[in-house]
Order: structure tokens, then sequence, then C-alpha cells
């Protein structure tokens, strides 16, 4: 049981976005998805959390088809993600971003915790009890009270991808989670992703720090123009002429590519706030 | 010692001093209020009513995010409610318990019937859509003469009573509106803090990001629009009992426009907020009656000093009833 494009389609009028993409993502594996800068890679995340529609072909999970489903719902499906611009409720605290996480399950009591308080703190405590071994996981339990949007940049990073993980999804999306780290953060970001493996998750890493994919992928997929280009191992990727072409137009070797990647990574490292 | 830390020294000790301050004047007042002349009765009874209606909308400009510029349409599904059912208008006299039922019911389907065609607005447009929804809502009023007496409106209410004790007088109204607003008061912030009212502030904070993590944001925004619905209608048929009379001017935009003025002015999303901001905006009015003309242009000058002191109202969101408890006793 998998994650399974079949000729995933994107368009944008005469735009082609996503053109007839196939792939299959195990379990228990971590899935880096790379490519130039416009392949493609975000959209797939994106239709695949449901943020985008899906032109033509499908999103298939465990054999339930997730492309046309709400948001929400394939959210409840097992699909956590993070956003290429963190998105986090800033406003509230550390572990209220975790604690709303539970909406899908305990939404059902909210009278009874309105109406009788020992059953409220009781459910309180137990989802508390989640959130904080997940804020342990990433070393943020010293940030448990203070507001999300007042924690540093690589903490709010961290914060985003506990958030993910908090109810345990089957399925863990990632876009450019090393976007704006710094050497040491991309460093902690590659040892905690490495440690969320488990057997029952597939986590899709789209990212441009080759270091990182290279580091921590079992599989790789190379996007050129909405199309996907080449999949293999990373040592595999990286021999593949394909590959080079796609990134600097001519043959060459991996230190190039590195070095294109990594001008990308410095635009993206200061975060546009969305908020008005 | 720095100034910083000389601040945090004096501060607990303080604000301690306030709690105890907000509170003994609270319990005063509730325990001065039975002995006051009839008109001073009014004015608190008609301070507590903007409070219930501020606790009412808070849910959905507060807690949810959504500027509703339209609350003012469930206030009067409450008041007519009474007016209709308990009054000569049909010759229905109905109990008034039962009145309040039905109105809360009204008001959750009136809430539910706004909610749906605006689930996808946002920001001014909401607040505009909303806006239309409280004029339509007054304009049917005043055009459905056979049914509601159109701008004469509806008189001759029924007294209201409750398990054979009537409540008529000033001080009654006083008693009934003490417990209903502590009431809604309570549920209001239990639901804040229940999981409901934490997919509520996600909503408020990033939508997307809330249907990102599984929150069917359509329901949890019609439950907001119902409980905030229901709490409003509830005012209003307390309202047109205490009146016995109900007619379309007590329902205009300005009315809608001043209760988000108290929420904003006490701070949104804070119920002790709510309270301190329907203080000002209702009793200053009252107090400064003698020089009428000056009043609009007092309380202007009163809202830029406000905002300039306090951007984020008189009570901020962080400084809940909780907070005030903590204090009171101490921890």
């Amino acid at each position: 049981m998998t994650l399974v494009f079949d000729r995933l389609r994107k368009e944008y009028g005469q735009v082609v976005a996503i053109d007839d993409v196939t792939a299959s993502f195990a379990p228990g594996l971590i899935h880096g998805v790379i490519g130039p800068n416009g392949a493609g890679k975000s959209t797939l995340i994106n239709m695949t959390a449901g943020s985008y529609t899906v032109s033509s072909g499908s999103i298939v999970l465990d054999g339930k088809r997730l492309d046309r489903l709400k948001k929400y719902q394939i959210a409840n499906s097992g699909v956590a993600r993070t956003y290429q611009n963190i998105r986090l409720f800033d406003q509230m605290t550390t572990l209220e971003n975790l604690e709303v996480c539970f909406y899908p399950t305990d939404v059902g009591g909210t009278w009874k915790e309105v109406l009788w308080p020992p059953y409220a703190s009781s459910r309180r405590d137990r989802r508390r009890e989640k959130c904080m071994e997940i804020l342990r996981f990433f070393d943020l339990q010293g940030h448990a009270d203070a507001e999300a949007g007042s924690l540093p940049y690589g903490r709010q990073r961290m914060l985003e991808i506990a958030r993910a993980l908090v109810c345990n999804p089957r399925v863990l999306l990632l876009d450019e989670p090393a976007a704006g780290l710094n050497h040491h953060e991309t460093a902690e970001l590659t040892a905690r992703l490495a440690a969320q493996r488990s057997p029952d998750r597939i986590t899709i890493i789209v990212e441009h720090d080759m270091d990182l994919v290279m580091a921590l992928c079992d599989n790789i997929i190379v996007m050129h123009h909405g199309k996907l280009l080449f999949q293999g191992t990373p040592a595999e990727v990286q021999a593949s002429t394909d590959v080079q072409l796609a990134y600097l137009g001519t043959a060459n070797d991996i230190d190039d590519i590195r070095a294109a990647a990594q001008d990308r990574r410095a635009q993206l490292g200061i975060r546009t706030r969305r908020r008005s | 010692m720095s100034v910083a830390e000389t601040l945090a020294a004096v501060r607990p000790r303080s604000s301690r001093a306030v709690a105890f301050l907000v509170f003994a004047i609270a319990i005063a007042l509730i325990a001065a209020t039975p002995f006051l002349p009839n008109y001073y009765i009014r004015v608190i009874d008609s301070l507590l009513i903007y409070i219930l209606l501020g606790i009412g909308l808070n849910i959905v400009i507060g807690y949810t995010g959504l500027l509703d510029l339209g609350f003012v349409a469930f206030y009067a599904v409450g008041a007519y409610s009474y007016a209709l059912l308990a009054s000569p208008q049909l010759d229905l006299h109905l109990p008034f318990l039962l009145i309040l039922l039905v109105a809360a019911c009204l008001g959750a389907i009136t809430g539910i019937l706004l909610g749906i065609p605006v689930l996808r607005l946002r920001g001014d447009y909401l607040a505009i859509v909303t806006l239309g929804f409280g004029e339509i809502v007054r304009i049917i009023i005043n055009n459905l003469d056979w049914l509601t007496g159109g701008p004469k409106g509806i008189a001759r209410l029924d007294k209201a009573s409750i398990l054979g004790i009537q409540i008529a007088r000033p001080v009654d109204f006083f008693w009934l509106l003490l417990v209903v607003v502590l009431l809604a008061g309570l549920v209001a912030w239990r639901l804040e803090r229940s999981i409901l009212g934490k997919a509520w502030a996600a909503i408020r904070e990033d939508q997307d990001a809330a249907r990102g993590i599984g929150i069917n944001t359509t329901n949890a925004k019609l439950a907001a629009f119902a409980t905030s619905a229901t709490i409003g209608s509830i005012a209003g048929a307390i309202f047109g009992a205490s009146q016995r009379f109900v007619s379309p001017e007590s329902f205009t935009l300005q009315e809608s426009v001043l209760i988000v003025l108290m929420i904003v002015v006490g701070g949104i999303g804070n119920i002790l907020g709510i309270v301190a901001g329907a203080a000002i905006l209702i009793l200053l009015p009252e107090v400064l009656r003698e020089f009428a003309e000056w009043r609009i242009l007092f309380l202007g000058l009163l809202m830029i000093f406000l905002i300039i002191v306090r951007p984020a109202g008189i009570v901020p969101r962080s400084f809940g009833p909780d907070k005030l408890i903590r204090r009171l006793i101490g921890k």
C-alpha cells in the first residue's frame, strides 16, 4: 500500500504545470523531490495536500482517492504538510498550535467539555501529553507557552514540522523545510527528519539543499518543466547526465548543481510575512 | 536596579490590587443596585444587555476573527420572537421561558442562515455582507406590517414571569440579566478554552493552514455563527420583555456598530474587556447626558485616546477571566 500519482496533471489555462506525472511512494522511505525553479515540485505537494485542485489523473493513498476530497478531509485521511513560507497560528502558544490538531478527533465532545469541567480537563491533559511528547522530540518544550509568532525563525520551522507530526500522519509532506535555516539548523533538521522515519510513514521532501536531500533521501524524483525527468537513488541521480543538463544546461558535476541550488536558498532566506 | 526590574517587582503586587479592586467594585455594584432609584437600575439593565450582546458577538469577532456588522439582526429576531409570542398582536401569550427557548432556536437558525452565504468571505467583504444582512432584517420588519406592525412596532407585550414569579420591575430584570450574563459568559469562556475554541483561533490566525490540519472550517464557522446568534437572540427576547414594546428603531446599524466598538475598545476576544468596553460606551453617555451636544465629540476623543494608549483594548486578550481569578487567589 502506497501513495500513488497516476498521470497527474495540472493546467493553468494553456500552461501545463504538471505534465502527466506517474510515481509511487513506498512507506518507510524518505522521498526527495528536486528540480530547477518552476519545475512543479511545490505544485505536486499542494495538489497532494488539496491546496490546489487536480486537472486530471489521480492521487491514491492506500487505495483511497484523495484528489476528489476537500482539503480538511485529505488531512484527516492522514496527510500532513508544512509550507514553503511558514504558516503557524502566530497568536496561539506553541502548545496550542499542536493541541488544535486534535480537533478532528475531539470536536464531538465540545459541549461535554463546556458543561462538565472535569471531562474537559482530562481531555485537555491527554491532548497536552501527546503534544509535549512531540515538543520534547523537537526540543521545543521550553517554548511551550510562548506565542508561536514570537519564536525565532529556526524554532518556527521546527514547530511547523512538529505540528505536522503530532497526529502521527501516514504521509508527511515537507515543502522546502531547510529554506532560511543556517548550517547548524539544517544539520539539526536533517537529524530530526531522519529520526522521525517510521515503517508506516511516507515522507516527501521538496528541497533545494542538495546536502540534505542526498544525506536523507532513499529515493529521489527529479522534476523538469512539469515532467518527471528521473527517479532513482541519490547515487544514481548524481551520476545522471539528464539531471545535470536540466539544472545547468550543460553536463557538469554535482558541485555546480549544489551551488545553483544554494543561490536559490539564499533568496528564500527572508521569511515573507503574509499577514495583512 | 533597572527600570524594567523595578517594574517587574512592582507589577505582580499592584496587578493583584487591581484585580481585588475590580472584584470589589463589581460586588459592591451588584449589592447596591437593588437600592438605587429605578432610573439607575434601568441604565444598569441596559448595560447588562449590551454586555450580553458583546459576549455573543465576541464569539464571531474575537474568537473566530470574522468581522460581523449585522449582529443586531439576531437581537431583533429575539425581540420580535417575544413580541409576537406574548402580545395581543397574534393573540399568543406563551410563557416567558418557552419563548426564550424559541428565541434561542430561531437565533441559531438565523445565525446559520447568515453563515452559509458568507462562508467564503473574509475581512472587508464579510463586513459589508453582514452589514447588509442586518439592514435587510430591519427593513423586512419595517415593511411586514401585517405581522410586525411595521414602523409602529408592537406594543402592550405581556409581562414576563418565570415559574409564577413576575418579572416586571427593573430590579427583577437586573437579577434575571445578571444570571443570564454570568451563564453566557461562562459558556463563552469555556467554549473558547474547548477544542472548538482552539479551532476558532486557528481559523482566525490562518484559515488555510487550519484546513490543512483537518479542521472542517465550514462546520466550525457555522458553530460560531450559531452560538453567537443564540446569545444575541436571547438578549433580544429579554430586551423585548423589559421594554414591553418593540419597534424597528431599536435595531439600526448604529446598534451593531456600538457593540463592535464595545468589543474593540474593551479588548477583542476577552470577556473582561467586553465588560469594560460596555461600561465606558453605555455608561458614559448617561453620565454626560447634561452635555448632550458634546457627548459624541467627547466619545470620539476618548476613542482616539484609547486607540493611541491601548491599541489592543483596555483589557488585552491575554488577561482573561482565568488570569483575574488566579491573581485574586494569589497564584
